[in-house]
C-alpha cells in the first residue's frame, strides 16, 4: 500500500511566502478602510458531530485509491462514484458533493488538508510522550469549543471571531447599527468577544415580534421595554434583561433595513437547513449599506455529522445538503456582487477514525479536511499536508487512524483573519498561540 | 339657612321676653323656678352599637335641645355623631381621649346646656379567617382576618395571649409554635380596654406551606403551579406533597401501534403520537414531580427522534418515569439495554470488531462524559480536582474508552416476545422490550476499565455490562456530577458548593448505607435551604431560566386550558415549541438542548438554559407569548375572555387581576416596581379581556417571570 506521505508543493512555497504576504497588505488597509465599498464578510459553517472528511476528500491514483479502499473496508466509496478534481487529479470528491467540484475546478474553492486543534506544533513521537496537546481530544464539545476559541482548552470564554470583532470594530463598523457578528445558527462561543456581543437571527424571522392587541401593541411593547430596565437584583434575570433589550432594538433595526429590498433572485433549496441560514445570511449582506457595516462575520451550522453507525447514508445526506447550499449561497454573493468580498469556510468537532468500526461507522478523532469557497479563494489547491492513511502510521496518535494534525486551527483562522482586516500585530490577540507556529498565513485567501 | 337663622331669633327673644315681666311683677325671686337643662344617659358606649341620651329640660318654654359632643355640633367622626333625637353613634375607632361630654343646649335659653360624659369602649372583633402557615420547624405565622380589631388586640390561643403585630383593624399577625402533627388551632381575639372584650373563637386554616413556599416549590417538581396545586402544598406542606407524589402511580405514555392511529398521520410518523403523548402527559398527568424527573433525567441521558423511531421513545420515556424513583444504577441500567439508547448511540447491534474494525465506542465514551462521571475529577462539592501542577485530571484515558466498548458488545433487538433471536443483527426492531445479548457477538477478552478494575476474560454480556455499570456507578464523580445537574434542572443554576456537596453526600448515603436512592436525593434537592431560601428572602440570588417547553406548560397550567383536537391530539404544541429550539426528545444531538457547561458571555453564570436565549429567540418567545394570551394555538382553546375567572377580575379591579397572577405566575413575589407598571398599562384599556391579555403577556414575557426564582 502506498502510505507515502502526499505534501503539496504549493503549500511549501505559499506558506514560505505567507510569512511576508501575512506583514505586507496592512500598509494599504487604512486606505482601503477608508473606501465605502470596502466590504468583507466571513461565513462560518460548522458541521456539528465531526465530519468524517476521510471520505470527503480522498486519494483517486490508483495506488492512493486502494490503501484507503483496503483500510476503510466498509466505509470505502466506490472509486468510480468519485468526483474528479481537474486541477489536483490525484484526489476526488465524495460523490455528493457536485457543487463544490464545480466550485474547486474553477478555483473559486479550495481545501486545507488534515487542520485540527493544536497548541503548538506536534508530531506522533511528542504526542505520545505527552507534549502539550489541547485538552479533552476526541470530546466533542471541547473539541468544537476549541476550534471556536482557538485555545488550549474549552474554557476560554471567547471565540476567535469574537476577538476579532473587538480588535477590528473600531477601525471599521464605526456607523455600525448592528454587531460586527451574525449567528444564524444561534448562541455559540465562536461569536462571544471580551467587549462585544453577536447578534442571532432566526432564518426567516428577521423582523420584530408579533403583537395581536392592534392600537394597544405601542403601549404593551413600552411597558414590556419599560420593565426590562427595573433592576431585580436576580442576577439571571438581569442577564436575561440585557440579552431582551438588545433584542429589541436589533430586531427593529434589522427589520427596517431589509423593509423595502427586492429579494433575491438566486434560488436556494428548500427543506435544508443550511441553505435557510445561508439565504438569510445573503439577505443580510444585501442590506450591509443600511446596516453601516463594512465588516461581518457570520455563523451558520449543520448538525448530526456523528456518524458512528451506518455512516455512508448519513453522511451521504448530510453533504447532499451541503452541496447545494454553498452553491446557491455563492450565486447569491455573484448576483450581489461581492463574491470576490465574501470567504466561506469550514469548521468540524474533529474528523472521525479511517479505522471503522464494527457498525459500519466511525469514531471520533482529530485532524480533518475543510473547505473555503469565495471569489477571494487561491482555489483549486489542496493546502497544508495530506496525512499518511496508515493506522500506527506517522501521523496516527494511536493506532486507529486519528490524524494528528499538520496545520493548527490558529494557522487556518490566522489566514482568514488577516484577509479579513487583522492586522499582523493584533494577530496574538486574536490567536494567541499563532506564535508558536512558523507560518501564519496559508495563503489560501 | 334662612329658616334656622329666623328660629334661633324666636328661641332666644322669649326667655327675654320673660325675664323683663318677671321684673316688672315684682314677683319673688327666691320662688323663681331655675330653668335647667340635664342630661342622662349610659355611663359607656361600645363602638359599634349606640346609645341615647335623654335631655330633661326644666323651667324653660319648651323642650327642645341641640345636641353637642365635645363642644362640636352634632359631633363628627373623631368623637362620634349624636342625633337631634339623643342617639349617640361612637366613631369607628376610640376617640382620644376615650371619654367624650354629650351636650344638650336649650333651644329656648342657649345659655342652659346639660352634659353627661360617656366612655367609649372597642368594639367587639370578630374574626372571619384565620390561617397558621408553617415557617420553619414548629414555627407558624398566624394571621388572623376580621373586622374590629382595635389597636391593642391581641390573638388569643386558648388562654395564651400571643404577641401580635396589628396591620389594621381588618387584620392580626402573629407567630405560634405548635407541635407537629398539629391539625386544628382555635383563636379569638381580645379586644384591650375601655370595655376589654374577645371575639368568638375561629377554627385557623393551618397551612404548612406559605403561598410563596408551595407556589415555588410548585415550580421546582411539577411541570408548573396551579391555584388547585398551591392550595394542596399548602394544606399538606412541602415534604408530605413530595412523599405523596413519590407514591402517585405513574401514568404510563401509551405505547404506539404498528400502524399508525389517526392522531399521528399529521407527518405519518411515529413521534407526532410520542409527543402529543408526552405533553398531554406532562399537562395533565397526576403524577408531576415523577414527570419532571423524568423530563430532567431525559435531558442527563439524551435520546432524540431526530433518529430514533417515537414507539422506541415512548417506552425510554416509560422507562425513566418508573425509574425515577429508584436508584440511580437501575437507571443507568435500563437506559443502557433501553433499544432508544441502543439505538441512538449505537450500543444496539455493537458486535465484537473483527479484525480490521474497532468496537463503537459512542455509548461507551458519552456514557462517562454525559451521563455520569463528566471529564474531569470532581470534589464532591463539584468542584474541580487538581494535581500538583494546577492542572485538571481527566477522568478516563482514550483505552479505557475502547475497554468500555469492548464490554457493551453483543446487543441487539430482542424479539417479538422479548428473547434473543438466533440471527445478529436483529434486523426487526423491538422497540418496547429491552435489549438482548447474542454472547457470540459479545467481546469476551479481558478488560480493564477505571480504578484498574478489570472484568475477567470469558464473561458473558451481562456480566460484562453489571461489571462496566458498577464501576462507573461506584465512581465518586457520579454524585457531584449528576446531583449538580438535577439540581440546575429543578432548582437553580447556580448551587453553591455546599448546596452540590450536600446532595452529593445523600447520594452516596441515603442515611441507610445505600448509594444512589433517587428518592432521598430528589427530596434532599427539593428541601435543601438553598432551595427554599426564596421561600422567605424575593432577593435570594439563584434560580433558572424556564425553557421553552418548560415556560409553555407552566402557562398553559396556570390558566387552564382545553384540547379541541378532533384526535385529542396535542402534538400542535410542538410546533410552537421547536420555534424555540425545544421539542419533546427532539434534541439536535446528545449534548441536549442546552449543554450543562453554558456559561453567559461576558459573565461567568453557568447557566444551562440560556445556551437557548438569544436575540433571535427571545424575539421568538414574545411572539409565542402574544399567540398564547390570544388564544391563537391550534388545538387548544385558552380562554382568558372577559367571562373568565380572570376576565371578571379585571372588569372591577386591575390591580386584583394583577395580584392574582402574582399568585398564579410570581410565588406572590411580584416587584412592586413590575405590579405598579402592569397596572397603570391596563387600567387604561377598557376591555376586560383585553386587561387580561396585556396583563398576563407582561408577566409571562418579563425576565422576572421567565427565570425561576
Amino acid at each position: 500500500m502506498n502510505s507515502k506521505r502526499r505534501s503539496f508543493i504549493k503549500y511549501a512555497s505559499l506558506a514560505a511566502a505567507g510569512n511576508f504576504i501575512g506583514l505586507r497588505p496592512f500598509g494599504a488597509l487604512n486606505a482601503l478602510a477608508q473606501s465605502p465599498t470596502n466590504y468583507k464578510a466571513l461565513v462560518c459553517i460548522f458541521l456539528f458531530g465531526g465530519n468524517d472528511a476521510n471520505n470527503m476528500l480522498i486519494p483517486f491514483d490508483t495506488a492512493g485509491y486502494n490503501n484507503y479502499s483496503s483500510i476503510r473496508g466498509p466505509l470505502a466509496l466506490a472509486q468510480n462514484t468519485l468526483l474528479p478534481l481537474t486541477p489536483t487529479p490525484n484526489f476526488a470528491l465524495n460523490p455528493n458533493l457536485p457543487d463544490l467540484q464545480t466550485l474547486f475546478n474553477n478555483k473559486n474553492a479550495a481545501f486545507v488538508a488534515n487542520v485540527g486543534n493544536l497548541v503548538q506544533p506536534l508530531n506522533r513521537a511528542e504526542y505520545l510522550a505527552g507534549q502539550n496537546a489541547p485538552t479533552n481530544l476526541f470530546s466533542h464539545p471541547d473539541q468544537q469549543l476549541e476550534w471556536q476559541n482557538a485555545a488550549q482548552s474549552a474554557v476560554t470564554p471567547t471565540g476567535w471571531a469574537g476577538r476579532i470583532a473587538d480588535v477590528l470594530g473600531s477601525s471599521y463598523n464605526t456607523n455600525a447599527t448592528i454587531p460586527m457578528i451574525t449567528s444564524v445558527a444561534g448562541d455559540t462561543l465562536f461569536c462571544n468577544g471580551n467587549a462585544t456581543s453577536p447578534v442571532s437571527v432566526s432564518p426567516g424571522n428577521l423582523g420584530a415580534a408579533n403583537c395581536s392587541e392592534g392600537t394597544e401593541c405601542t403601549a404593551r411593547q413600552a411597558a414590556a421595554q419599560a420593565m426590562l430596565t427595573f433592576n431585580s437584583g436576580i442576577s439571571l434575570v438581569q442577564a436575561d434583561d440585557n440579552i431582551t433589550t438588545n433584542a429589541y432594538s436589533y430586531a427593529k433595526t434589522l427589520s427596517d433595513a431589509v423593509q423595502s429590498i427586492s429579494p433575491l433572485t438566486t434560488v436556494f433549496p428548500s427543506n435544508n437547513s443550511l441553505a435557510s441560514q445561508l439565504k438569510q445570511i445573503a439577505q443580510i449582506i444585501q442590506v450591509r449599506a443600511a446596516l453601516g457595516v463594512q465588516r461581518q462575520i457570520f455563523f451558520a451550522s449543520l448538525g448530526n455529522f456523528d456518524t458512528h453507525a451506518d455512516q455512508l447514508p448519513l453522511q451521504s445526506a448530510l453533504l447532499a445538503q451541503v452541496s447545494p447550499a454553498i452553491a446557491a449561497f455563492y450565486n447569491a454573493t455573484v448576483e450581489l456582487g461581492v463574491q470576490n468580498d465574501v470567504t466561506s469556510f469550514t469548521m468540524s468537532d474533529f474528523a472521525r477514525t479511517f479505522q471503522p468500526n464494527s457498525n459500519n461507522g466511525s469514531d471520533h478523532a482529530w485532524g480533518s479536511h475543510h473547505m473555503v469557497f469565495g471569489g477571494a479563494v487561491n482555489g483549486g489547491q489542496i493546502y497544508g499536508t495530506f496525512p499518511t492513511l496508515s493506522l500506527g502510521g506517522p501521523d496516527d496518535s494511536g493506532s486507529n487512524g486519528r490524524w494528528i494534525p499538520s496545520t493548527a486551527t490558529s494557522q487556518y483562522a490566522a489566514t482568514l483573519a488577516q484577509w479579513f482586516g487583522v492586522s499582523s500585530g493584533n494577530l496574538p490577540t486574536v490567536l494567541p498561540n499563532i506564535g508558536n507556529f512558523t507560518v501564519n498565513n496559508l495563503g489560501f485567501v | 339657612m334662612k329658616d334656622m337663622r329666623s328660629l334661633f331669633v324666636r328661641a332666644i327673644a322669649v326667655p327675654l321676653a320673660m325675664a323683663a315681666v318677671f321684673a316688672i311683677s315684682g314677683c319673688n325671686l327666691a320662688a323663681k323656678p331655675t330653668p335647667a337643662v340635664a342630661v342622662s344617659g349610659s355611663a359607656q358606649v361600645r363602638i359599634g352599637s349606640t346609645t341615647t341620651f335623654i335631655a330633661s329640660v326644666t323651667n324653660l318654654p319648651t323642650t327642645s335641645v341641640t345636641w353637642q359632643v365635645n363642644g362640636v355640633t352634632g359631633g363628627n367622626s373623631s368623637v362620634g355623631t349624636i342625633s337631634s333625637g339623643g342617639v349617640y353613634t361612637p366613631p369607628a375607632s376610640l376617640p382620644s381621649p376615650d371619654t367624650v361630654t354629650v351636650t344638650a343646649i336649650s333651644v329656648s335659653s342657649p345659655t342652659t346646656t346639660g352634659s353627661a360624659q360617656v366612655i367609649v369602649w372597642n368594639p367587639v372583633p370578630s374574626i372571619s379567617a384565620a390561617t397558621a402557615t408553617l415557617t420553619a420547624g414548629t414555627t407558624y405565622a398566624l394571621e388572623v382576618d376580621g373586622t374590629n380589631f382595635a389597636s391593642g388586640a391581641t390573638i388569643q390561643s386558648g388562654t395564651t395571649s400571643l404577641s401580635t403585630t396589628y396591620v389594621s383593624s381588618t387584620e392580626l399577625q402573629a407567630t405560634i409554635t405548635l407541635p407537629s402533627g398539629t391539625t386544628s388551632l382555635s383563636v379569638s381575639v381580645l379586644n384591650p380596654d375601655p370595655g376589654s372584650v374577645a371575639s368568638t373563637s375561629a377554627s385557623a386554616t393551618i397551612y404548612l406551606a406559605s403561598v410563596t413556599a408551595a407556589s415555588r416549590l410548585l415550580d421546582q417538581a411539577t411541570f408548573g403551579p396551579t391555584l388547585s396545586d398551591i392550595s394542596t402544598v399548602q394544606n399538606e406542606g412541602i415534604d408530605s406533597y413530595i412523599t405523596q407524589q413519590f407514591n402517585t402511580p405513574y401514568t404510563p405514555l401509551a405505547n404506539i401501534p404498528a400502524t399508525l392511529p389517526a392522531v399521528c398521520l399529521s407527518a405519518n410518523t411515529a413521534y407526532v403520537c410520542e409527543e402529543s403523548e408526552w405533553w398531554q402527559t406532562v399537562l395533565t398527568g397526576n403524577d408531576q414531580l415523577r414527570q419532571r424527573v423524568a423530563f430532567a433525567l431525559s435531558e442527563l441521558f439524551v435520546i432524540s427522534s431526530d433518529t430514533d423511531d417515537g414507539r422506541t421513545i415512548v417506552f425510554y420515556h416509560n422507562t425513566l418515569a418508573q425509574d425515577a424513583f429508584t436508584n440511580f444504577y437501575t437507571v443507568m441500567h435500563d437506559v443502557s439495554v433501553s433499544p432508544g439508547m441502543g439505538a441512538y448511540l449505537n450500543m444496539l447491534n455493537s458486535a465484537k470488531a473483527p479484525t480490521g474494525q474497532i468496537a463503537n465506542e459512542n455509548y461507551a465514551r458519552e456514557l462517562m462524559q454525559l451521563f455520569t462521571i463528566g471529564l474531569y475529577e470532581l470534589n464532591q462539592d463539584g468542584s474541580l480536582q487538581l494535581d500538583s501542577n494546577n492542572n485538571t485530571i481527566p477522568t478516563y484515558t482514550q483505552a479505557q474508552v475502547q475497554a468500555f466498548a469492548k464490554a457493551y458488545t453483543g446487543w441487539t433487538y430482542a424479539t417479538s416476545t422479548g428473547g434473543v433471536p438466533t440471527r445478529y443483527p436483529n434486523s426487526t426492531p423491538n422497540y418496547t422490550s429491552p435489549m438482548v445479548a447474542v454472547e457470540s457477538e459479545h467481546d469476551t477478552t479481558a478488560k480493564t476499565l477505571l480504578n484498574g478494575t478489570t472484568l475477567p476474560a470469558g464473561q458473558t454480556a451481562e456480566e460484562d455490562l453489571t461489571g462496566a455499570l458498577t464501576n462507573i456507578f461506584n465512581n465518586t464523580n457520579v454524585g457531584p456530577f449528576v446531583c449538580k445537574q438535577l439540581i440546575q434542572h429543578l432548582v437553580t443554576s447556580t448551587p453553591t458548593p455546599a448546596y452540590v456537596a450536600r446532595i452529593s453526600a445523600v447520594f452516596a448515603n441515603n442515611g441507610n448505607g445505600v448509594r444512589g436512592d433517587m428518592q432521598a436525593v430528589i427530596r434532599a434537592i427539593l428541601e435543601d435551604t438553598e432551595a427554599r431560601a426564596g421561600d422567605t428572602n424575593p432577593a435570594f440570588d439563584g434560580g433558572h431560566l424556564r425553557e421553552p417547553m418548560l415556560w409553555m406548560t407552566n402557562y398553559l397550567r396556570a390558566v387552564g386550558f382545553t384540547n379541541t383536537d378532533a384526535n385529542g391530539s396535542y402534538y400542535s404544541l410542538s410546533n410552537y415549541s421547536n420555534n424555540l429550539s425545544e421539542r419533546p426528545y427532539r434534541s439536535g444531538s446528545v449534548f441536549n438542548f442546552f449543554p450543562p457547561s453554558y456559561v453567559i458571555p461576558q459573565t461567568t453564570l453557568n447557566a444551562p438554559e440560556f445556551d437557548l436565549e438569544n436575540t433571535a429567540s427571545a424575539i421568538l418567545r414574545l411572539s409565542l407569548a402574544d399567540s398564547l394570551v390570544n388564544n391563537k394555538i391550534t388545538s387548544f382553546n385558552i380562554n382568558l375572555s372577559s367571562t373568565s375567572t380572570l376576565g371578571q377580575i379585571a372588569a372591577s379591579s386591575p390591580s386584583q387581576l394583577v395580584d392574582t397572577l402574582g399568585v398564579m405566575f410570581m410565588h406572590g413575589q411580584m416587584p412592586t416596581a413590575m405590579r405598579t407598571e402592569i397596572i397603570n398599562t391596563i387600567t387604561g384599556l377598557t376591555n376586560a379581556a383585553q386587561r387580561v391579555r396585556v396583563a398576563v403577556y407582561l408577566v409571562i414575557t418579563s425576565s422576572q417571570y421567565k427565570v425561576i426564582h
